[in-house]
């Protein structure tokens, strides 16, 4: 069974570093204003952007969660 | 290492060649939609999200990536797919910064905006940078398409009695005319539908590979049982071994090079350019990283992890130690009938050259807009032609720049090919070349205060320091190294990316935040009677400095001092000579004023109210009047006013907007479900007599 080392570890720094960047991005472009969150469309498209982030996560962890117990 | 010859039989080379002639008729049917350089090189800015979503595909999965995403499948299992998964961080920097930015600002090319931003000097030299990394880009691709093809070909052939090898660079070098031939008469419209047939089939041919291959194991739990569990993991081991690690990865791919991708590669960027809105374009770009790229992960990786399953129940057929890069062209061929075969290589080799068309039109198009036109201005043009006589010299020029760029860009490979994988000469290339222009462009777009001064200060020095990492990675980039072991022969090949980010981003915040001391100095040096001689010399000073890092003529204890000296005299001699206006140079030019960059673009108070999109006929009106006339009751639907912008196109939705129009809205009249349009309107939107349009109000 390969270590926490080279399993979670490589998981948990792509997700918190890579992640800092994502909330930079998300709190310029609406403090920005470039991203409005009072039109509607917008609104929509700042939820996909947090459902990408969950996507992206979710994917990894099953797919680490499968290669070691499954 | 093992190397395969001769792969494929009679079959799958006619299914090859017909292939190829059907693609290349398909582009050049489409290639008759060119009307002028912005045709070319833009497509009209007319398309659907869909149509671009799609075409992309072709284009990041024909990257180079069958070939060396097999190779890493086959050495290092699923992590393979990692750099397929870690583009989303930027997503929100690009949809809401950098894209809103390039279509409100219509900005031709990224040296453009450098202009626009700062000044033409740091244009000048953020031309030479992205000519070099869309240059390596078209050698790596070349390099690829040769490596394909080799495994296919015999080992030398006879001609007139005499035996002459096939060598790699012989593949390459025809591989390049053929390519070059097909771009050089296409243009950016061709390129988008070629591009849109080929991600469909490439598709299909990766997942029908992936089929073939469980099909040949026995099913996906054989496949599965017979990984160890090191190879099954989505993530590569954290910092071993040095050829293949996550967190050099990380820095090189999912920063530096999710950043190039996103923000620099001007073929990509031209697609969301093409878009018929940016709302379009970020639908787009969420949809081909959203849902496309996992996707395609599996489909450019999956005959690399076959290829080791195989390898493990039955090393006489693919013997562990084959030469990775021919993975894919081996499985390809072991799993697949005759015919098939020749499909799927087919399918490979033309979407590689899509890749390839994309980044040399991409390529000509920064020389026309930076090169070509800056030239012309410069040297000023005595006699006066028409626009439609501009566009067609240009566009010969585009075309000779197209001939022009293949030959450099196969040159190029002769520096890649040192490099055991594709891979790694890829991840080499994406380490060294992006960061300077990554960091210039992301801080020009999301710091105000980054200054002319800091951005031409990134160029200069952040590139004397990473020269400086290169000649002494043990003493500069090991700090930086997370553990990761130096490969003598290609030290650092990815966690480089870092100290290059690194270096690039210290010198930019640095010289931003000393602004008022720079500015001091070029006061006192204003003072003096002599002002202009100081300012040579410290140019003079700055350039032998800069040569003596480049040719690493002195030690490092000397060498380091020195680039910390033309750092300083680089921002003087910028602040001397740059006038910036920190207002006007950063209005509608960073994301804190896209609202305004909006308003810019159409030249009016934007009307936000939401409308409803409507079907119209459509009549001929007299005159050169450009605004397009609706009925007042279907101005209404659509929320719109006299002077708002407008977007009509054919109602066949299938078309993805290659029949459309961008105008502004006229005067309107009493004819419901009627648009009157002038000739000019009709020509460039390609509308059918007798066939309806839908219309929707832009902004």
């Amino acid at each position: 069974m390969p270590s926490f080392f080279n399993t979670w570890l490589p998981f948990i720094y792509l997700y918190v570093v890579g992640g800092l960047f994502f909330i930079t991005g998300l709190i310029i472009a609406v403090k920005s204003g470039s991203l409005n969150k009072q039109i509607p469309r917008h609104r929509k498209w700042f939820w996909l952007l947090i459902f990408g982030y969950c996507f992206f996560f979710i994917l990894h962890a099953l797919l680490i969660t499968a290669a070691l117990y499954w | 290492m093992e190397k395969f010859h001769n792969i494929g039989t009679t079959t799958d080379w006619i299914v090859m060649l017909v292939y190829f002639l059907l693609v290349m008729l398909f582009g050049s049917y489409f290639g008759r939609y060119n009307r002028s350089t912005q045709d070319f090189f833009f497509g009209g800015r007319r398309f659907s999200w869909w149509l671009i979503a799609f075409s992309i595909v072709a284009t990041g999965v024909g990257s180079h990536s069958f070939i060396k995403y097999s190779a890493m499948g086959f050495q290092h299992g699923l992590s393979s797919s990692m750099t397929y998964l870690n583009d989303w961080f930027f997503v929100p920097f690009f949809l809401f910064g950098w894209l809103p930015i390039i279509v409100y600002t219509k900005i031709r090319s990224i040296p453009e905006y450098f202009e626009k931003r700062f000044s033409p000097s740091a244009r000048f030299l953020a031309t030479i940078l992205l000519v070099l990394y869309m240059v390596g880009y078209i050698g790596i691709g070349f390099l690829t398409l040769g490596k394909a093809a080799q495994p296919l070909l015999p080992e030398h052939f006879t001609l007139f009695g005499q035996t002459f090898d096939i060598t790699l660079m012989g593949i390459i070098i025809v591989i390049a005319i053929i390519t070059g031939f097909y771009i050089t008469f296409g243009g950016q419209t061709a390129v988008i539908f070629t591009d849109l047939l080929q991600g469909f089939i490439l598709l299909f041919a990766g997942i029908l590979l992936f089929v073939l291959g469980l099909d040949y194991l026995g099913g996906f739990k054989v496949f599965w049982d017979l990984l160890p569990v090191e190879l099954k993991l989505p993530l590569a081991q954290f910092n071993e071994p040095p050829s293949f690690n996550f967190v050099g990865i990380f820095w090189q791919d999912g920063i530096a090079g999710s950043v190039g991708f996103l923000f620099m590669n001007m073929g990509l960027i031209m697609r969301f350019m093409a878009t018929k809105s940016v709302d379009e374009g970020r639908k787009a770009a969420t949809f081909n990283i959203l849902a496309m790229l996992p996707i395609s992960a599996i489909v450019v990786s999956n005959a690399g992890w076959i290829g080791k399953a195989v390898s493990i129940a039955q090393p006489e057929v693919v013997p562990p130690s084959i030469v990775p890069d021919q993975v894919f062209v081996v499985i390809a061929n072991l799993v697949s009938h005759p015919g098939v075969f020749g499909f799927i290589m087919a399918a490979l080799t033309a979407a590689l050259m899509s890749t390839v068309d994309t980044l040399i039109n991409a390529t000509a198009a920064i020389y026309i807009n930076d090169i070509h036109r800056p030239i012309k201005k410069y040297i000023g043009k005595k006699v006066t032609i028409t626009e439609k006589e501009n566009d067609r010299k240009e566009l010969f020029a585009a075309r000779i720049a197209s001939i022009a760029i293949t030959t450099l860009g196969v040159l190029s490979v002769l520096i890649f090919e040192k490099f055991p994988t594709v891979y790694e000469a890829h991840g080499f290339f994406h380490s060294t070349l992006t960061p300077p222009l990554v960091v210039a462009i992301f801080l020009g777009i999301f710091w105000k205060k980054f200054t002319p001064a800091a951005v031409m200060a990134t160029f200069i020095g952040g590139v004397a320091l990473m020269i400086l990492g290169n000649y002494y990675p043990a003493a500069l980039i090991s700090p930086f190294d997370h553990g990761t072991e130096m490969d003598l022969k290609h030290p650092y090949t990815y966690i480089r990316a870092l100290y290059n980010l690194f270096v690039c981003s210290f010198v930019g915040v640095i010289v931003t935040v000393t602004t008022v001391y720079q500015k001091r100095i070029v006061e006192i040096l204003r003072s003096k009677r002599n002002h202009l001689q100081i300012f040579y010399l410290l140019n003079s000073v700055s350039v032998a400095i800069f040569i003596s890092i480049v040719f690493n003529l002195f030690p490092l204890t000397i060498l380091l001092p020195l680039a910390v000296v033309l750092i300083i005299f680089a921002s003087i001699s910028i602040s001397y000579v740059v006038k910036y206006d920190p207002t006007n140079n950063t209005e509608g030019l960073t994301a804190w004023s896209i609202a305004k960059a909006k308003e810019l673009f159409k030249g009016r108070p934007i009307n936000d109210r939401e409308g409803k999109k409507i079907k119209v006929n459509w009549k001929l009106k007299d005159g050169d009047d450009n605004t397009i006339n609706f009925s007042e009751n279907d101005m209404r639907t659509m929320a719109a006013e006299s002077g708002d912008l407008v977007y009509i196109s054919d109602a066949r939705g299938y078309l993805g907007g290659l029949k459309s129009v961008h105008a502004e809205y006229g005067a309107p009249h009493n004819e419901n479900g009627i648009v009157y349009i002038n000739k000019e309107q009709k020509l460039t939107g390609l509308f059918v007599e007798g066939r309806p349009l839908s219309a929707e109000k832009e902004m």
